[in-house]
């Protein structure tokens, strides 16, 4: 027996080492080639996400909803009550409507008196859910729309009520949403009403902090974060959230949105402010260099 | 009854790769879209003071679900609890395969995760034979210090590529969670899918056999 082992060493210890060597060199190769050249290897993944996951949906959506319904156990409890609760505060909205509706109507007529021409409204595309990022270290969801529904990268997601994410990686039938709480999500925004611009960057906490802020002191607790737009993907004037203050007493936003469960998202789509293509006679004559710069920028656009 | 038939090498192989599928599904199903809260700070003011509207309105969509804990890392303990009883069963090449599938789909820096499981996996099949005639509390040990290892070696090497490290607290709560299911992964390995390990005058290799 012994004799045999050594044997059976002797066949398979070299080769199966040999291998080993070369897996670990192809891994390493790999991991390597994902820091050099990112994108590519993102865009792999994400090939290699969208030809999986819709597969499984059928499985997905049923053991989804079987284990949300286990989960919504304890909320069937406390049904009635939620019920009566849900009853009067539908009541105080009806009122609220009705003022909203009055405030819209002066607004429209005040905006029609002094002649403003507001943004196109933005068109929105609705994806379901599908996956998570399956990581508790990484935030980020798939969406059922992809390239084929025209998705394009950098899109900003919401539901119904605030910012969510944005697009990062677009597979032909799939979409990745890099949610707020993502560690490497970075969104532009303004605080309202001062008006600060802030970098809100993710810490894969449930209120992500604020960055860059230029002067901290005109900021409040309770002030309004919305998104302020950017790279001509990124619309502006989404709600983002609101300030508050951690006990380390850094600015941090509390999200709008509902992260709870998020199972259907907006993606709005955006298509770039439109930038001016002729350059005016007057203007051109009166500054002949400033019509060498405009051909190059309408290119870069 | 633990022949080691081409078949049954096989259906083992089989049901490896199975249980690797369950386990990146039962990952990437929406259903924890929130970070985890044991670290989350308190934020000031509390949203009654500012919006009392706007808290009993949340308060109302609550759904008590929030997440409190990671989960552990069943794909390595499981990866692991196989390579020490049966080797044979899960083969290089397989594992390889199987842990670079789990860093593309699960987000992670493709490749290295992969690469430094796959190595924690040989070293215990090369310990195998030694680990069989110690008990439990040995192969616990080496498990525990294999994990903590690669988790180490993961965020030094993610250090010097100057890629972001995931957070620390995070990655020491799921090593903890991993070492303390280790032994209920074993059970579930030993008892329900009958990986056991040969006992000492079996034939435990496939050059063996032959």
């Amino acid at each position: 027996m012994a004799r045999d082992r050594s044997q059976s060493n002797e066949y398979t210890g070299p080769l199966r080492r040999l291998l080993t060597a070369v897996l670990v060199i192809v891994l390493a190769a790999i991991f390597l080639l994902w820091r050099i050249d990112s994108p590519r290897v993102e865009q792999f993944r994400a090939k290699v996400t969208d030809a999986v996951v819709p597969n499984l949906d059928w499985a997905m959506a049923p053991v989804t909803g079987t284990v949300n319904l286990l989960r919504d156990f304890q909320s069937y409890q406390r049904l009635s009550d939620q019920n009566q609760e849900l009853r009067s505060e539908l009541r105080r909205m009806q009122t609220w409507k009705e003022a909203a509706l009055q405030l819209e109507q002066e607004n429209a007529r005040l905006l029609d008196l002094n002649n403003v021409r507001l943004d196109p409204r933005l068109t929105y595309v609705t994806g379901v859910v599908l996956a998570d990022s399956g990581s508790p270290f990484r935030q980020s969801v798939l969406l059922n729309v992809g390239a084929r529904d025209g998705v394009v990268e950098g899109w900003a997601t919401m539901d119904g009520i605030g910012l969510v994410g944005r697009i990062s990686g677009v597979g032909e039938n799939t979409a990745r949403v890099i949610l707020l709480t993502d560690s490497s999500s970075r969104i532009p925004a303004v605080i309202q009403p001062s008006g600060q611009r802030a970098i809100i960057a993710g810490d894969n906490s449930a209120a992500p902090p604020i960055d860059f802020l230029e002067n901290p002191e005109l900021v409040r607790a309770g002030d309004r974060v919305i998104s302020s737009g950017d790279g001509g993907v990124f619309p502006a004037g989404q709600l983002i959230g609101q300030i508050a203050v951690d006990p380390g007493g850094r600015l941090r936003v509390r999200l709008a949105a509902d992260f709870e469960r998020l199972e259907f998202l907006r993606v709005l789509r955006h298509h770039g402010t439109d930038t001016v293509i002729n350059a005016p006679a007057v203007v051109s004559d009166a500054a002949p260099s400033g019509t060498a710069e405009l051909p190059a920028q309408v290119e870069a656009d | 009854m633990d022949e080691l038939s081409p078949l049954r090498l096989f259906i083992m192989r089989s049901a490896f790769v199975a249980l690797t599928v369950v386990i990146v599904f039962f990952h990437l199903l929406p259903i924890d879209t929130q970070p985890v809260t044991l670290f989350a700070p308190q934020l000031f003011p509390p949203l009654v003071e500012i919006d009392p509207a706007e808290a009993r309105l949340r308060d109302l969509l609550d759904l008590g679900t929030s997440r409190h804990l990671v989960g552990p890392d069943l794909l390595i303990a499981f990866g692991f609890a196989w390579s020490l009883r049966r080797p044979e069963y899960v083969p290089t090449l397989l594992l390889a395969v199987l842990f670079l599938m789990a860093d593309l789909m699960l987000q992670r820096p493709p490749g290295l995760w992969a690469l430094l499981a796959l190595l924690a996996c040989e070293n215990l099949k090369g310990r195998s034979r030694i680990l069989r005639d110690s008990t439990f509390g040995a192969e616990w040990v080496a498990v525990a210090i294999l994990l903590t290892g690669i988790l180490l070696a993961n965020r030094f090497v993610l250090f010097i590529m100057m890629v972001p490290t995931p957070q620390l607290r995070l990655s020491l709560l799921e090593l903890g969670i991993t070492v303390l299911i280790y032994p209920v992964v074993v059970f579930v390995t030993r008892s329900v899918m009958g990986v056991r390990r040969a006992a000492p005058g079996e034939l435990d290799s496939l050059g063996g056999r032959a």
